[in-house]
């Protein structure tokens, strides 16, 4: 799978498992923060997101304060996703 | 002024992961014992923790009538023992009316879980799903009111982890208001997949047995059980010479409407509760020597009391004994509130300390732990707090026997006026005077109406379709009323929950294991996902609680409203019930000769002299609402004759409520059945409620009587123009 559409599938998945109505792929920035400011999003949509990531590719997302950088940005979800299935 | 009259206490009953009664689980919580043991009622692989307060040994089908046993939940049968032992020690005689108030958040959830995993995978028969539906949070109620034998007045509370406090507190004004002269009150939850899952899933369950308010602490650890106490005015205790184990002296309700699952940081709400509590006992924090804190064992949960405790109890707040008895018997969701109250009664009367077990480091070393067992201190007053999902919150005052009589504040509630009415159904979301189109129109489109779209979609994204609606509706009536939120509470009727959702949860738990639980879904499943939700939306801080009745839920939120009125004069009550439209309640109860829909109604109730004074126009005036079983003619005779302009507003009704209608002076009245127009569903009653407020508002009737009736039970209430007297 492409970077492209690796990102484009994780920003489907933030869309489905966030219930972002409303909202497309396009609102979503590659290199925005997720949490806080950006999305409005808080650590149970956090948890929600690990689980997901997890079912949707394969991935663990570790928990506590190392998730926070894997969910700093979509982009750096794509380079979690890609480090775990390289190694 | 002469201040009302005190709360007395004069039976308990517990049964808990240390005990099967009260003494029981008192004396091991005393000396430090813990519950906890490897849970054997499901599969607990894969899940943060196997460990729970697990009541061992409870064997169901001995404690069920005769007969009954396959219908039983774990649940009910924990309600009926911690009812008996409490009555038991009331000695009250047992054919005296009873009024029995129950919070609970699971009902049969275990036993629905059980039927649903019996079940071949795939899609579920309409034959099957119908065990789906055995389990409602009412039937516990139900089950012990029919055994007992005496109970005239009952209702099922839901406000997550605070529902038990909650019930007590109901409990209350039903003896303060004159409604009932004894009442049970009390919470119980059975454990089940679905609670174990769920907070596994958020992170919110410590792998060790909890450690509430430790350093180290990493979150709860499940339990069941039940507890339940009698209550009574002190002066009818006294003239039968009861013996009084303990005063309820206070209590405060109300809601954070921060977030569905973090407590508020600052502690600011639940500190304001606990001293509306204090207040509400006429005590001061000088006066307390105990708090029963709702200490769960999560890092937010325990930060946050500890900021609450230490705000209202100011300099008192280092010379206060503390302790979570969670550490013990677990984190007991709807009875946590109700038992907990058990041992701080049973702690002041023997003056024996609660100790936390499991705690070693202070998280908060300025607030006084109880850590060793078998401590023992004279204890005047104690507090106990609860703090659920959604930020419904509770606090309870409790003193001593010997405690010594004061004038305790008697908040008087004058007449009830409707301030606001909205509506639901096929025509989507009517307000106001508008309200009543649903029983004029002749005929309506199946229109296909998304209630997310009357919604704010960033504010309503976890919301399911049984939420969308039923907020919308709120809003609507809220915004009729023109009342500020801040202060305002909620009654939300609920006849059986999010069925089809809370389904797809557990089936997809079935077909993977818990590793894919959404941790997000698990809020929108429990009972008073409802309430918690509009609470949330709406930015409601009153107290926001689900009730749960079958299809007459909406009249019995009706009811509960005037109860919390009756507490608490000053606040404005939203009260009603719509329910959406759900693939397997559809499929289920779908068959009969009536169309099923969706919809249903919500109503502003406030002190009339309130609302004139913030300047609002009342709808109607709420003459009189009530139940009853059996004695349909004396009911409807209490009602008095109808006027000229009287108008009949009804649900479909069985044949002994209709022949006692035509013997009454209601006969000849013109009458209008709702669901002939717009279908049937279990919040029909909640429409019929508004349309009537919108019928008088719209000046088509002076006199407005809506007739219910569901299970044996009747709904009558009587709604008047603004000016009519009462």
């Amino acid at each position: 799978m492409d970077q492209t559409e690796l990102k484009s599938q994780i920003k489907r998945a933030i869309l489905e498992e966030l219930d972002l109505r409303g909202k497309s792929e396009a609102d979503i920035d590659d290199s925005a923060p997720l949490f806080g400011a950006g999305l409005g999003l808080d650590s149970l949509d956090a948890l929600q997101l690990a689980m997901a990531i997890e079912e949707r590719f394969g991935v663990a997302v570790p928990e506590g304060e190392p998730a926070r950088a894997v969910f700093a940005s979509v982009n750096a979800i794509a380079a979690h996703i890609e480090q775990a299935k390289a190694g | 002024m002469l201040g009302r009259e005190r709360i007395a206490i004069t039976g308990l009953g517990v049964v808990s992961a240390l005990g099967s009664s009260s003494e029981q689980t008192f004396q091991r919580a005393c000396a430090g014992e813990r519950g906890f043991v490897p849970v054997d009622l499901f599969d607990t692989s894969g899940l943060r923790s196997s460990l729970a307060g697990q009541v061992l040994g409870l064997d169901v089908a001995a404690i069920a009538p005769r007969g009954e046993a396959a219908d039983w939940s774990r649940s009910d049968a924990l309600a009926l023992l911690a009812a008996r032992e409490a009555l038991t020690a009331a000695r009250a005689p047992a054919t005296e009316p009873l009024g029995l108030v129950l919070g609970g958040t699971t009902g049969g959830m275990y036993e629905t879980e059980r039927a649903l995993a019996a079940l071949p995978a795939g899609s579920i028969e309409p034959r099957d799903a119908r065990r789906l539906l055995d389990f409602p949070l009412s039937v516990s109620v139900e089950r012990v009111a029919r055994v007992l034998g005496s109970v005239v007045h009952s209702a099922t509370v839901c406000s997550a982890c605070s529902s038990g406090a909650v019930a007590l507190a109901l409990g209350a004004s039903w003896l303060l208001s004159g409604r009932m002269g004894r009442v049970l009150a009390g919470g119980v939850d059975g454990l089940c997949q679905l609670t174990f899952t769920g907070f596994s899933a958020l992170g919110a369950m410590d792998a060790e047995p909890c450690r509430p308010f430790d350093v180290s602490r990493a979150g709860l650890t499940l339990g069941e059980g039940a507890g339940c106490l009698v209550l009574e005015l002190e002066s009818s205790a006294r003239q039968r010479g009861a013996e009084i184990i303990g005063f309820l002296s206070g209590w405060a309700l109300g809601s954070e409407a921060h977030h569905i699952t973090h407590p508020e940081p600052s502690g600011a709400r639940a500190s304001t509760l606990i001293t509306d509590a204090l207040r509400s006992a006429g005590l001061a924090p000088s006066d307390i020597d105990y708090v029963n804190a709702h200490g769960t064992g999560t890092v937010q949960n325990d930060a946050m009391e500890a900021l609450a405790l230490q705000r209202a109890l100011g300099p008192d707040a280092s010379r206060i004994w503390v302790s979570s008895s969670k550490a013990q018997i677990g984190h007991t969701l709807g009875a946590a509130g109700a038992i907990e109250a058990a041992l701080s009664v049973l702690s002041i009367q023997r003056g024996a300390l609660l100790p936390t077990v499991g705690l070693v480091e202070p998280a908060a070393p300025s607030l006084r732990h109880v850590r060793a067992p078998n401590q023992k201190s004279a204890l005047r007053a104690a507090l106990s707090c609860s703090f659920g999902f959604g930020g419904a919150c509770a606090v309870l005052a409790f003193e001593a026997p010997d405690a010594e009589k004061r004038v305790l504040p008697a908040p008087q509630r004058g007449s009830v006026v409707v301030s606001g009415a909205a509506s639901y159904g096929p025509l989507g979301l009517l307000t106001g005077a508008a309200s009543a189109r649903y029983l004029e129109a002749d005929t309506f489109a199946e229109a296909e109406l998304d209630p997310l779209t009357l919604l704010d979609a960033e504010r309503s994204r976890r919301f399911g379709r049984a939420s969308a609606c039923l907020v919308a509706t709120a809003e609507g009536a809220l915004q009729s009323a023109a009342v500020t939120p801040a202060g305002t509470g909620l009654v939300v009727g609920s006849a059986f929950g999010d069925v089809t959702r809370s389904v797809q949860f557990l089936q997809k738990l079935f077909d993977r294991g818990p590793k894919f639980a959404s941790p997000a879904e698990f809020p929108q499943l429990v009972a008073s996902t409802g309430s918690g939700n509009a609470s949330l939306y709406l930015g409601l801080t009153g107290p926001c609680l689900t009730v749960s009745e079958f299809a007459t839920s909406g009249e019995n939120a009706v009811s509960v409203a005037l109860a919390l009125l009756e507490l608490d004069p000053a606040s404005a009550c939203l009260a009603g019930a719509v329910e959406a439209r759900d693939a397997i309640v559809a499929a289920v109860l779908g068959g009969g000769p009536r169309r099923r829909s969706e919809g249903g109604g919500f109503v502003v109730l406030e002190d009339e002299g309130v609302a004139r004074a913030r300047g609002a126009t009342p709808l109607a005036r709420l003459l009189t609402h009530f139940a009853l079983r059996g004695e349909f003619d004396a009911g409807l005779s209490r009602l008095g004759a109808p006027l000229a302009e009287s108008l009949l507003i009804t649900t479909p009704l069985p044949v002994e409520v209709e022949a006692a209608l035509a013997r009454s002076a209601w006969s000849g009245v013109p009458r209008r059945d709702v669901s002939s127009k717009i279908g049937f569903h279990e919040a029909i009653g909640a429409t019929a409620l508004a349309c009537a407020v919108a019928q008088i508002a719209a000046e088509k009737c002076r006199l407005a009587l809506v007739v219910t009736s569901d299970r044996g039970l009747l709904y009558l209430s009587l709604l008047g123009a603004p000016e009519e007297a009462s």
